[in-house]
């Protein structure tokens, strides 16, 4: 066996540059945001009392949360499912490995960059403005978070498939479609299902928070009687929607496991 | 199955071939392949036997010269004609290229792609012919009960012989085989070797096999082409090829890494 070489010293100085930059930027962003640490505490009083009103939840409440609470998964599910469609295009066009020629990819890689970086609640509040207030709003918000959500995630496993497949069904005679869909899609199947639970998943957590700038389901009711200050009845909610999608993630994340 | 016999002949003329990296990978190639003949492509590594192959159906490109399937000069951009061409040759390959979560029906109908309307294909409705084909192509290779199989549970061999059937159900005029039996076994490799060898003799497809192993080549070839550095530096019967033919060939003394029987070597 050969001799371990020395350990090279450890650069104190970048060490300590780090932590006296990454310092100075919470203290900077603490000063610009006027937060500080004795008023949270003068104010922990006023929190105690919000949890203290918020004591029992108000189970007799939760007959009334069947309806929006339906309307919610109701929501994500459109949501889901239109996305799902909707991204496969945009996925293979944004593989570099299968995509139609050079402008078309760098086209659709910019358009799937544009959803991705504008939030869900951005196209909540411009379907509210389009459609009007409601469900559907919310459903189309959704189709379009879960289209950035999976485009991204499976255009990047399809650029790493196996060409060897696709190239057999060009040999053939295939046309591209067909190479996409012979050659391509059945590599990428189980990823897209995959990506398409999780996105179901990220839907039913988002169509709660979607509901608060009035895209229906039960972040509406949440809003309602948060602005009654109905406190158990809030937290009624929180634990309702807690429970949900602890059981929703434990379901998907069973299935998704046992895809791979 | 139509191969009547004007069908399936292959003429290369001053052909070249120059990869973006500058790698050459066919030369001033002049090649005759008639219909029927069963033609074995030798060479090391890196020879350009694949790119002779994938130079027929258009998989590689010409920088200078032409190919001609059937008198006609293979298109040399992606589009319909090029796919019509395409739909008259089988390739096989050394990796085989199933859909492995896919039957071995399903695999072979997609031979049938180019034959059916673009609809059809997309829903799975395959025309009654068409499945009929794909059963008689499984039927030559003897695998028929192999055919609600998913292509991931078969051997080696088996999957070979399920890519003979997806070529067969083309009803082509011309077999491109790529390394067939470079990643079977020595009983296996046999097996598929006279398998290509009979579906020569019956259906009278032009047949173009690459090989690494020289007895091999000697043994199923009719006619053997040997290729160095992408040019054409043998080109006769299999019956009187030489060991010296062989070692001009390679450049060197071939060893036992060149031969599948070991006790073959002198």
């Amino acid at each position: 066996m050969s001799a371990v070489p020395a350990k090279p010293p450890r650069n104190w100085l970048a060490w300590g540059g780090t932590i006296a930059f990454l310092v100075a930027m919470t203290w900077w962003s603490a000063h610009g945001i006027g937060f500080s640490l004795t008023e949270l505490l003068c104010n922990l009083a006023g929190g105690s009392r919000l949890l203290q009103e918020s004591w029992p939840p108000d189970f007799a409440f939760l007959p009334r949360l069947y309806e929006p609470f339906m309307e919610t998964i109701n929501i994500a599910i459109i949501g889901t499912v239109v996305g799902g469609i909707l991204s496969i295009p945009v996925a293979v066009l944004a593989a570099r490995n299968l995509t139609l020629g050079r402008v078309t990819w760098f086209v659709d890689r910019n358009f799937m960059n544009i959803l991705r970086t504008l939030p869900d609640l951005f196209w909540a509040m411009l379907f509210a403005t389009a459609v009007g207030f409601g469900p559907v709003a919310g459903a189309l918000a959704l189709s379009v978070f879960t289209v950035a959500v999976i485009s991204k995630l499976w255009s990047e496993s399809l650029e790493a498939i196996d060409m060897g497949m696709p190239e057999a069904v060009r040999a053939v005679g295939g046309t591209w479609l067909q190479m996409v869909q012979f050659g391509a899609i059945p590599q990428g199947l189980q990823h897209y299902v995959s990506y398409a639970l999780y996105a179901f998943e990220l839907n039913v957590r988002a169509s709660m928070v979607l509901g608060l700038v009035g895209a229906g389901g039960i972040g509406m009711i949440l809003e309602v009687q948060r602005a009654n200050f109905e406190y158990e009845r809030v937290s009624m909610i929180i634990l309702a929607v807690l429970v949900a999608v602890l059981i929703i993630e434990q379901i998907s994340e069973t299935i998704r496991r046992r895809l791979e | 199955m139509d191969n009547n016999s004007n069908q399936g002949s292959i003429r290369f003329s001053d052909a070249n071939i120059v990869y973006p990296n500058g790698t050459v990978g066919m030369k001033d190639l002049n090649l005759e392949i008639k219909p029927g003949e069963f033609v074995v492509i030798v060479g090391s590594s890196g020879a350009g036997k694949s790119t002779l192959l994938r130079a027929i159906n258009g998989l590689n490109k010409m920088t200078s010269g032409t190919v001609e399937v059937d008198g006609e000069a293979v298109p040399q951009k992606d589009g319909r004609e090029l796919r019509l061409l395409r739909k008259r040759v089988g390739m096989i390959f050394q990796d085989f290229r199933l859909v492995k979560r896919l039957t071995v029906m399903s695999n072979v109908l997609i031979g049938r792609l180019a034959h059916v309307p673009g609809w059809r294909a997309m829903l799975n409705l395959w025309p009654a012919h068409d499945k009929e084909v794909a059963m008689k192509a499984l039927e030559r290779v003897s695998i028929t009960e192999k055919a609600w199989v998913k292509a991931s549970q078969l051997s080696g061999g088996q999957q070979q012989r399920v890519g003979i059937a997806r070529a067969l159900a083309q009803e082509p005029a011309i077999i491109l085989a790529d390394e067939p039996v470079a990643s079977l076994d020595p009983v296996t490799t046999h097996q598929i070797m006279q398998d290509l060898v009979r579906i020569n003799r019956e259906l009278g497809i032009t047949t173009l096999v690459n090989l690494h192993f020289l007895d091999l080549a000697r043994k199923y070839g009719q006619r053997i082409i040997g290729l160095r550095f992408g040019e054409l530096v043998y080109d006769g019967s299999a019956k009187t090829v030489t060991d010296e033919d062989f070692r001009d060939i390679y450049g060197r003394d071939f060893t036992e890494d060149d031969v599948l029987d070991e006790d073959v070597v002198g």
